[in-house]
């Protein structure tokens, strides 16, 4: 799975946004949408909000959590806990990346709240390699990580089982009386 | 007169500071050498409120809710008070100004500076100032004529001069000062005062000269023997008796200016320098201050003069408390307004007096808060009352001819509101919207580098977003579909203009404008469907096409407070008199133009929640009349259509009951009824939002204050009435020629009945069978019938039986309201009067269930007189069970034919007379229940209505089969208890001769047919056969029910 693809589902999120046209109820096949009156926030998936704004359709109302200060929050707090935290939303990343790159003319501060997520990612990609480190360090059959977002796993993900796939192989060839080690022997 | 010297406190770091009183009198406001000016609420007030105005203050000036104060940047600046936010710089000087001061009616204000210069600034516009040269050294005081004429001002050049301000010159020059170089080495800062009538008083080393105003001679003196030290400030009591004065050596003295005598002293504590001195407006307190930041306060001066005017003066109090409280809301701006400034100095004129009977534009809205503080007026009372003893010999003539006035204790006037565009924020903001509406939004900044309109429009599609120079100075906006409105008031060289952006016309000119005529503001502007509206200062209310040509011109009641229109309505508020103890009396037009052009509402009170004000006037989108007051209620017209004006306010929703704390607000910018919409923008601590951040639209539903809604029950009223009254727009509609959604409307009635049904079922669960019946008058016939159907199948046979006959009514009103509809109508009613005769017939045949129907009462549709009696009426009629005219059950159908006939007309007149005439006759029959044999397959009935068929047929050749069951059973009914009891017995033992039951029946149908035509029974006799069928089917069917 690759980031495009998550980023595909995370455009499936809701967003608000302020039409300035307006259109009846429209029927699609994951639900309806609408109806849409100039002026009055509606909640629409991503990637329909994206299309409409880029057609200067409407203004994105950026979601409660994209907010200095409850961003800034949400920073101290992951870097303070030792485990992760809860995220304010499954696709902070995409949709912060997503939003600010698309419409970062209506939300207030945007350089801001791209660093603070910038900031939130990295803390949390920090821990999840150390503790990939100590997980391979110390061996272990498994390990139960919480609060984990899909493109967070999805960065880790191959680098994390081909190596984990070539330690076994590793290991497997140093076992001593191990078929397959004779047999690469040959 | 003995005075009482309260503690010195600690107010400012050391240095000069200064000190006054508000115009209330109720806050002691200081400046000091920290930067800061403190409100006290009093001398012990602990936790003065402070506004930082800069690195240090060297003067201040207050008045009417503007806060003036010098600072070191070199500027004077506006704070408003109490509240403290900066209101913009007055003016600049090239060094630090030493002091400021208002004159009488608070719109100039005079600055003197160390740069040698005296401006005086007007405080509502800074740009129109006028310089005073001619001083050659710092200047150290200024101060007002009275009548606004000459400015006074001391310089550390020695000089004391009267400016003439207008020309700009120096009238006087009086050499009384010592030289220096600043006003840091003067030996006295020589603060002049000039009193509210005649003197100017003078500060000069240690006495006090006064100068006679015009003719500028010295006629006296005032000097103290204890005065060693030179006067630094001297200050006039609010009625122009007393002088004070304050010296470097820290004494306080104060002569009455009549005797010239020294008629208190007073030592300052430590023995500091007096730098300045107030008067409270009362007259009974003089606060000081001196050079090492103390503030003190002499209590209990009594000043005699000021008696007479107690009450206007507390009167005045009054209402300057609304303005002070009034500070959050709309309309402060108009505190400034070029209506005030003559009116104040007409006044000043008239009267020495500066407290009395001053007439204030008071601001436009009172405050939530506000109330009359009785205990204060009482306080004040008193305190004079006291003072009118020991001072009463010291009356000046000046003061005396003022008649005495009783206190007046009664209920108080209220200020109007001002006029306003509903959906727009205060016009003093720089920043604000003149209009937010359901089409657009309309902008406007008017700050150092701007001064431009926005126009938005929430659907780009109607036109593209506009920007504006704002030139004009536009103050109010409206937007449509089709144009933008703008209006600004007018201003010393230009009338009030009118600028109509008219985007949408087809031709190349998309704007016209238009002048008011002299002397005429706009105050209140609306645009409609091609016509617009505006609201003039002189009463008028001006029509104009959207083109631009003048329509019609109509006088108004009263002062507007505010239009909307839409479509071809236009809704009028305005004054319609003096309103009270902090209510306003609006009273409303509502005008319809086009074709049906006339006045729907004319001028009714509009009822607002107590001591509230408008805040929002308009239209829904579907063009209901609708507004909201202060409190937040949120009342909608309900319209009721036909001759009878019966149009009523409905408050449909209160928006303060979803507000978090009590000073959040909703700020409300349109509504609409289906889909039923409040849309506001929430405010956190205000009235009003900011323009930045971009407030997002929230909906709130709407909410009727019906009582205990918390239950099911009260829910579903609410959402019934709720419903009832927000699709009546639909009528409305439909009525003025509009095309409707008519799925909507079916809609609309489907949820209200549907509603209904469920309250209707929830009445019968609680056992309220009376409500259910009032529940089923609401209904609609084919719903009625589904209740009858709920009723009969929970076991309520007496409810079902009601409520069948409240379904008769309705058929019945149904056809006599649209003949031409019935055959659709009438086949409901076929159907309605099948089910009732299934569930009656179950009724008659199950013994077990006790009470017999026929047993209770039903008086009331026994003739066709009653079945015309509104059904209101009837409820009651029918609940008296105890009546002694007691007829059968089934009597209630007998109209039916009836009805019919007065249709069809062709069937003999004597016939429903003859119907008519019955039921009297019947005999209650208690009989019903001796159908004991239920197992039987026939009853007794039933064989009697095979005998008789052929007899009823030939009566009412055109009945259905139902119909003829129905008439079967009155006829049964009206069987004496023997012959009935006989075709019971016959039925049960099987016994029935076919020969003796038909003799029998001939004889029963001689005796109540009277009029039974051999020949038309002949005629039915076919029918006869085929109609047996379907009977005997419907009591198997009622019997296998039950």
């Amino acid at each position: 799975m690759d980031p495009s693809e998550v980023e595909f589902l995370a455009e499936k999120e809701m967003v608000k946004i302020i039409p300035n046209f307006s259109l009846d109820k429209i029927y699609l096949i994951g639900g309806d949408l609408g109806p849409f009156n100039p002026g009055l926030p509606v909640d629409v998936p991503v990637w329909l909000a994206l299309n409409l704004k880029q057609r200067q359709k409407c203004r994105i109302v950026p979601p409660e959590w994209m907010d200095v200060e409850k961003l800034e929050e949400i920073r101290e707090l992951e870097r303070k806990e030792d485990a992760f935290t809860a995220v304010p939303s499954p696709y902070y990343m995409e949709l912060t990346k997503l939003l600010l790159n698309h419409a970062s003319d209506n939300i207030p501060k945007a350089d801001e709240i791209r660093t603070l997520v910038k900031d939130i990612w990295d803390t949390r990609i920090a821990k999840l390699r150390c503790s990939a480190d100590s997980f391979i360090s110390q061996q272990e059959a498994h390990a139960q990580l919480d609060n984990l977002t899909l493109m967070e796993i999805n960065t880790i993900r191959s680098f994390l089982l081909d190596s984990l796939n070539c330690m076994y192989k590793l290991r497997s060839n140093l076992l001593p009386g191990s078929n397959k080690g004779q047999f690469t022997d040959y | 007169m003995p005075c009482e010297r309260k503690p010195m406190r600690y107010g400012h770091s050391e240095g000069h500071t200064e000190v006054c009183f508000d115009d209330t009198g109720e806050f002691i406001v200081t400046c000091g050498s920290d930067g800061d000016v403190r409100i006290w609420k009093g001398l012990d007030d602990d936790d003065p409120k402070f506004i930082t105005v800069g690195e240090k203050a060297y003067s201040l000036a207050l008045k009417n809710g503007k806060l003036v104060t010098a600072s070191s940047n070199n500027t004077v600046q506006i704070h408003t008070f109490p509240d403290g936010d900066p209101d913009g710089i007055l003016t600049r000087f090239t060094a630090s100004a030493t002091h400021v001061t208002f004159n009488s009616s608070s719109s100039r204000v005079a600055a003197g500076s160390s740069d040698f210069m005296v401006k005086v600034v007007e405080v509502s516009d800074s740009s129109q100032q006028k310089t005073l040269r001619g001083h050659e050294a710092p200047v150290l005081s200024v101060t007002f004529d009275p009548k606004d004429d000459f400015l006074a001002s001391a310089s550390c050049d020695g000089s004391v001069v009267v400016w003439n301000i207008e020309e700009q010159t120096q009238v006087i020059s009086w050499p009384l000062l010592q030289k220096t170089n600043d006003v840091s080495n003067a030996k006295s800062l020589c603060r002049l005062s000039w009193q509210p009538g005649l003197y100017l008083a003078v500060p000069v080393d240690t006495k006090v000269h006064l100068y006679k105003r015009g003719s500028w001679e010295q006629v006296s003196t005032l000097s103290d023997d204890l005065l060693t030290q030179p006067i630094n400030v001297v200050a006039w009591s609010p009625c122009g008796q007393f002088l004070a004065a304050g010296s470097v050596g820290g004494l306080l003295t104060m002569w009455d200016v009549n005797s010239k005598l020294c008629v208190e002293r007073c030592k300052h504590e430590k023995g500091f320098t007096v730098c300045c001195l107030a008067w409270h407006p009362s007259g009974s307190q003089i606060a000081y201050t001196d050079t090492e930041g103390c503030l003190g306060l002499l209590d209990g001066l009594s000043t005699s003069t000021s008696v007479p005017n107690t009450p206007a003066k507390d009167y005045d109090d009054l209402f300057d408390n609304d303005d002070d409280d009034r500070l959050m809301d709309e309309g402060l701006s108009d505190t400034n307004s070029p209506v005030k400034k003559p009116a104040a100095g007409d006044d000043d004129d008239d009267d020495f007096m500066p407290v009395t009977g001053r007439v204030r534009n008071r601001g436009a809205i009172l405050d939530d808060e506000n109330s009359l503080d009785t205990g204060s007026l009482k306080l004040g009372q008193e305190k004079f009352g006291d003072d009118d003893d020991d001072a009463g010999s010291a009356v000046v003539p000046a003061a005396a001819p003022l008649p005495f006035r009783p206190i007046y204790e009664g209920p108080l006037p209220t200020p109007p509101q001002k006029a306003f565009q509903p959906g727009s924020t205060p016009a003093h903001l720089m920043h604000r919207f003149m209009m937010w509406n359901s089409v657009g939004i309309v902008r406007s900044y008017n700050d150092e580098q701007d001064n431009a309109i926005d126009v938005e429009f929430h659907d780009t599609a109607v036109h593209h977003a506009m920007h504006l120079t704002n030139s004009l100075g536009h103050t109010m906006a409206d937007i449509s579909q089709e144009a933008v409105l703008l209006a600004c008031p007018s201003t010393d060289e230009l009338a009030s203009k009118l600028q109509c952006l008219h985007f949408s016309s087809w031709d190349t000119n998309k704007e016209w404008m238009v002048d008011l005529p002299r002397g005429e503001d706009a105050k209140a502007l609306c645009l409609g469907q091609g016509w617009m509206a505006v609201a003039t200062s002189t009463l008028m209310l001006r029509l104009f096409s959207i083109g631009g040509l003048q329509r019609e011109i109509v006088s108004l009641p009263g002062p507007v407070v505010c239009l909307a229109g839409h479509g071809q309505q236009l809704l009028i508020v305005y004054h319609r008199a003096t309103g009270f103890d902090g209510e306003q009396s609006l009273g409303v037009q509502l005008l319809q133009f086009g074709r049906r052009k006339k006045q729907i509402i004319n001028g009714e009170p509009l009822p607002l929640s107590q001591k509230s004000y408008l805040s929002w006037l308009g239209f829904t989108a579907e063009g209901t009349p609708c507004y909201v007051d202060s409190d937040g209620v949120v009342r909608m017209l309900k319209r009721s259509l036909g001759k009878n004006l019966g149009n009523r306010w409905t408050p449909v929703c209160n928006t303060r009951e979803t507000c978090k704390s009590k000073s959040d607000h909703y700020w409300v910018v349109g509504v609409h009824e289906n889909p039923q919409q409040l849309r506001c923008i929430p405010c956190k601590g205000s009235r009003y939002p900011p323009t930045l951040p971009r407030p997002a639209v929230a909906i709130l539903p709407f909410k009727l204050p019906l009582c205990q809604t918390a239950t099911e029950k009260g829910q579903m009223e609410e959402q019934f009435w709720r419903s009832v009254l927000f699709y009546n727009h639909y009528s409305f509609l439909s009525s003025s020629g509009y095309e409707i959604d008519e799925d909507g409307q079916r809609q609309s009635q489907k949820e209200q009945q549907e509603l209904l049904m469920k309250m209707f079922a929830l009445s019968c669960k609680l056992e309220r069978e009376f409500r259910c019946v009032e529940l089923a008058e609401l209904m609609t016939q084919n719903v009625v019938t589904l209740a009858i159907r709920y009723a009969s199948r929970s076991r309520r046979l007496a409810l079902a039986q009601r409520l069948s006959e409240i379904a008769l009514e309705k058929a019945n009103e149904l056809q006599e309201e649209g003949p031409e509809e019935q055959e659709d109508e009438y086949s409901i009613v076929r159907l309605l009067i099948g089910r009732m005769v299934k569930i009656l017939m179950a009724c008659v045949q199950v013994p077990d269930l006790g009470k017999p129907p026929a047993s209770s009462g039903q008086p009331r549709v026994t003739n066709i007189l009653d079945n015309m009696m509104s059904s209101r009426k009837s409820t009651p009629l029918g609940g008296s069970a105890g009546r002694p005219n007691k007829s059968p059950v089934l009597k209630p159908l007998a109209p039916r034919p009836k009805s019919k006939a007065v249709s069809k007309k062709t069937q003999e007149s004597t016939e429903p007379a003859a119907e008519q005439q019955k039921p009297p006759d019947i005999r209650p029959p208690a009989s019903t229940a001796d159908n004991t044999e239920n197992k039987r397959p026939k009853t007794g009935f039933q064989l009697w209505l095979e005998e008789n068929r052929k007899s009823i047929v030939a009566d009412h050749p055109d009945l259905e089969e139902t119909d003829i069951i129905k008439e079967a059973m009155g006829r049964f009914r009206t069987l004496s208890a023997e012959e009935r009891l006989t075709w019971t017995e016959r039925a049960k033992g099987h016994t029935g001769d076919a020969a003796e039951l038909k003799k029998r029946k001939r004889v029963e149908g001689g005796d109540v047919e009277n009029e039974n035509g051999q020949a038309e029974a002949d005629e039915n006799n076919a029918k006869k056969k085929k109609s047996l069928d379907p009977s005997s089917k419907l009591s198997a069917f009622a019997f296998n029910r039950t």
